[in-house]
């Protein structure tokens, strides 16, 4: 079985000659850099198996209270950690990848596309969003805890370890953690055995390694949500003559958040409300202020987003619904419950944009849409999102759900989960939009350069796959849907303390997903 | 669904107009504010149906409105949401039994009051108590016939609760400096570090305060735990948008004394003898961009 290439990027390195684009690929733990044109690896870097059980004991002490936990994440071997983000800095020389570890490593890219670790940083929660800003000096980093730090790409050599917290920016650190808040609990009642645990579990809390420790290295709390974030964006807009940053964040609770950048990430400027469902992707279109998101809504949001508003539901109900009928009537399937159990969960995965050669010769702007576990890439040219009535998408059918989309030079590469039949797992196409297709953008697939990126799946053949593991890499954003219309557990008891966790659950919600404490998504 | 049905049962039977009583809406103490509660929230604050909240606030539609205008037939539109004369300027965030919203209702009869509580049966007690005491100012005779007690300020017609999760849903509910004053009182202290994140004042946290005070509007923060009173005032303090009140300052401001005789737990605190410690802070203009 092929691993599919999780996350891809491209890269442009200086001097490079038009037919040498590059292209980073993360397989599992391996991360390469390859000559797109010239169908050649250049660079091959690999996280290192760490040592689980540090990296458990960390989790331990601070689950404190659920051992539950603790028995699942023991079991995780120690096998190298997979990349689950990557992204490269405006000025290209840097490829920030990040691992399910929580581990955030800066790569250089040196000489003839080589790649050189500089660092490795522990975040204290699972990253799920990460940029460079334009300043090529500063990373944001938005964590499923609903935190959002910036640290410095290039971390210094003197270590202050001090939280600074927003607005602080001064330098004037405000302490996070109260050291005078530990003896309190002693003091006052702690009253279930929940707690004492907890208490226990701290005062254990002592022995792992230093490295392994998140946090101890310059960063700055820039904002938060109490919800689990699902993308961070950095965005400019030049307002009197000056650019203003913003930092645009989405969370699980249909929240988009649009805050000032740093020094001023302490203000909230606005919320882009009307999700009614989870988001899970944002997309600024590039010379508009439009700011496009996707999520467990069967619609895209079109926003305004310096004004907060919702311009427009672009529906896509129909487009994916009608790739759900074909594979099922491909498979032989039930196509009406096929459609009915599909209707009630469109999941936006992915959200991108492409330029493309207009019929008129000029160059526009595409949208490029990919839905969970859906093979298909939908295709929207942005002069079509604002057009009243119009919710015409263009298919590109894949024979292979879409995980991810980059543009080198004028081509698209479009990573698929080919993992079974040995099929490329990189689609290499052109679009364009042809007069007769009234403004439809198609999509003219490359075989020289498919051909080409095959050294890829090559230099992968020996990273292990397996379908349960790929799953839980590829397709978690559909975990994020809230299962409503019944009480959390724990919740509507009466004036008794019960422990949530040893709630007796309806039956009919056996696989009930909660989000606890520590903000994981778990299977009851 | 909120408590066991025997509770639920004697709830009901109570005769309108009647004071619910606490014991029917005990709930456990603790409720995680991380979780997916079965919550109800309007996805906007523009889409929130205050007039179930405040009836007597509702604007009226000038009879002259021609039938076809589409603010007369939006009424029988499911979507419609009645347009209010006045906002919600004041939040109680986890008012418990709402001791301190009754107290604070009849001092500013003009000015809307929302208590927002995530334990559901303990925010259906304070809607019961708020309807209870209307339907008993409406048919209290007029002062002038011989009525016991002098009618009260706004008639607790300005005063009601809704469920809310406040940590998460703050901005669903209120719109960018729509509130004048925030009160947390006697909040949960949540010791452990690990659950610092849990608490209602966090860094991260305040900036949602600030967004939904208007400049010149109040924290009022009131503790019996003396490390969480450290905790508020150390971490609103060093929040750019805030300013801690002058100790002299609000010891004048009328809605200190009340915060500290009327809340449920200011009454035990008093009761044990326990000290209580106030802060006060104010929601500064937001700065220039840079
Ligand atoms: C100790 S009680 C104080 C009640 C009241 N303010 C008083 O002073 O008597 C704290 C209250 O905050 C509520 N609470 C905790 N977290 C909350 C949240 N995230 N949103 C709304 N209410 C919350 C609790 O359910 C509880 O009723």
């Amino acid at each position: 079985m092929q691993h599919p290439f999780q996350c891809i990027a491209s890269v442009q390195l200086p001097g490079q000659a038009t037919g040498e684009e590059y292209l980073a690929a993360a397989c599992g733990p391996r991360l390469m850099l390859v000559n797109a044109g010239k169908g050649i690896v250049a660079a091959r870097w690999s996280t290192s198996p760490t040592n689980a059980t540090s990296e458990d004991k960390y989790d331990e002490a601070e689950a404190g209270e659920r051992p539950a936990k603790k028995q699942k994440t023991s079991n995780a071997a120690s096998h190298a950690p997979n990349i689950i983000k990557l992204t490269v800095s405006p000025n290209q020389q840097y490829i920030v990848a990040v691992t399910d570890d929580k581990f955030i490593h800066v790569l250089e890219i040196v000489g003839h596309g080589e790649l050189k670790e500089l660092s490795q940083r522990c975040m204290p929660k699972r990253p799920c969003a990460i940029q460079v800003l334009p300043d090529n000096a500063t990373i944001i980093c938005g964590d499923k805890f609903g935190d959002v730090y910036s640290l410095p790409l290039l971390p210094s050599e003197v270590a202050p370890i001090q939280d600074v917290e927003p607005g602080a920016e001064d330098g004037e650190a405000a302490k996070q953690e109260d050291p005078a808040f530990k003896p309190s609990a002693t003091v006052l009642t702690v009253h279930s055995k929940r707690n004492r645990m907890a208490l226990e579990a701290q005062m254990q809390q002592k022995n792992f390694t230093a490295k392994k420790e998140p946090l101890k290295f310059e960063h700055k709390l820039l904002l938060g949500h109490v919800s689990m974030l699902t993308d961070v964006i950095y965005a400019t807009r030049e307002v009197e003559g000056k650019q203003r940053g913003h930092i645009i964040t989405a969370d699980r609770d249909e929240h988009i958040r649009i805050s000032r950048a740093p020094p001023q990430s302490h203000i909230i400027e606005g919320y882009c409300l009307g999700h009614t469902e989870f988001v899970s992707k944002l997309c600024l279109i590039p010379g508009t202020d439009l700011l496009v998101s996707g999520g467990g809504d069967s619609w895209l949001g079109v926003w305004d987003w310096p004004t907060f508003k919702l311009r427009r539901k672009f529906d896509i109900r129909d487009a994916v619904l009608d790739v759900v009928e074909e594979v099922a009537q491909r498979a032989d399937m039930d196509t009406t419950e096929a459609i009915k159990q599909a209707d009630k969960s469109v999941v936006v995965s992915g959200l991108w944009t492409a330029p493309f050669t207009n019929a008129k010769g000029k160059q526009e702007i595409a949208l490029l849409v990919a839905c969970e576990r859906r093979p298909s890439l939908f295709i929207v040219p942005v002069s079509r999102l604002m057009l009243k009535k119009d919710q015409k998408t263009t298919q590109s059918r894949i024979d292979y759900p879409v995980l991810d989309v980059a543009c080198v030079g004028d081509r698209l590469i479009v990573s698929v989960d080919g993992r079974r039949d040995g099929s490329p797992c990189l689609r290499v196409a052109q679009l364009h939009q042809a007069e007769e297709t009234k403004g439809e953008v198609l999509s003219e697939k490359d075989e020289e350069m498919e051909a080409k990126l095959q050294c890829l799946m090559t230099s992968s053949k020996d990273i292990p796959a397996d379908d349960k593991a790929l799953d839980d890499l590829l397709y978690g954003v559909g975990n994020l849907r809230k299962r409503r219309g019944w009480d959390a557990p724990g919740d509507g008891a009466g004036g008794t303390e019960v422990d949530p966790t040893s709630m007796p659950m309806d039956p009919n919600h056996t696989e009930v997903v909660e989000v606890e404490d520590d903000l994981t998504v778990r299977k009851l | 669904m909120a408590g066991p049905p025997n509770k639920r049962q004697k709830r009901e039977e109570k005769h309108e107009g009647q004071m619910p009583q606490k014991k029917f809406y005990r709930q456990r103490a603790h409720a995680n504010p991380f979780s997916d509660h079965d919550l109800t929230y309007p996805e906007h604050p523009s889409a929130m149906r205050w007039s179930e909240h405040y009836p007597h606030f509702v604007a009226t539609i000038p009879a002259a409105v021609p039938k076809d205008d589409p603010i007369a037939t939006r009424d029988y539109n499911e979507y419609y949401v009645a347009r209010m004369e006045k906002r919600v300027e004041v939040a109680d965030i986890g008012c418990g039994f709402g001791g301190l919203l009754f107290a604070l209702a009849p001092r500013m009869p003009a000015t809307l009051i929302l208590g927002l509580e995530i334990r559901t049966s303990v925010a259906e007690f304070v809607q019961d108590k708020a309807k209870a005491l209307r339907l008993q100012q409406q048919q209290q005779p007029p002062a002038s016939a011989g009525a016991e007690t002098p009618p009260v300020p706004g008639g607790y017609e300005n005063v009601s609760c809704i469920r809310a999760n406040t940590m998460k849903f703050l901005p669903n509910f209120f719109a960018k400096a729509q509130l004048t004053k925030i009160f947390l009182c006697f909040p949960d202290p949540h010791f452990k570090a690990r659950k610092h994140k849990a608490r209602i004042v966090s860094a991260t946290l305040n900036s949602e305060y600030a967004f939904v005070l208007a400049p010149g509007g109040m924290v009022y923060t009131i503790t019996d735990v003396e490390d969480l009173h450290v905790w508020m005032v150390e971490h609103l303090a060093a929040h750019p948008s805030f300013a801690r009140v002058a100790e002299g300052e609000a010891e004048g401001d009328e809605c200190v004394a009340v915060m500290r005789r009327e809340t449920e737990e200011g009454k035990k605190v008093e009761r044990n003898g326990g000290r209580k410690f106030v802060a006060v802070f104010r929601r500064l203009e937001d700065p220039a961009w840079p």
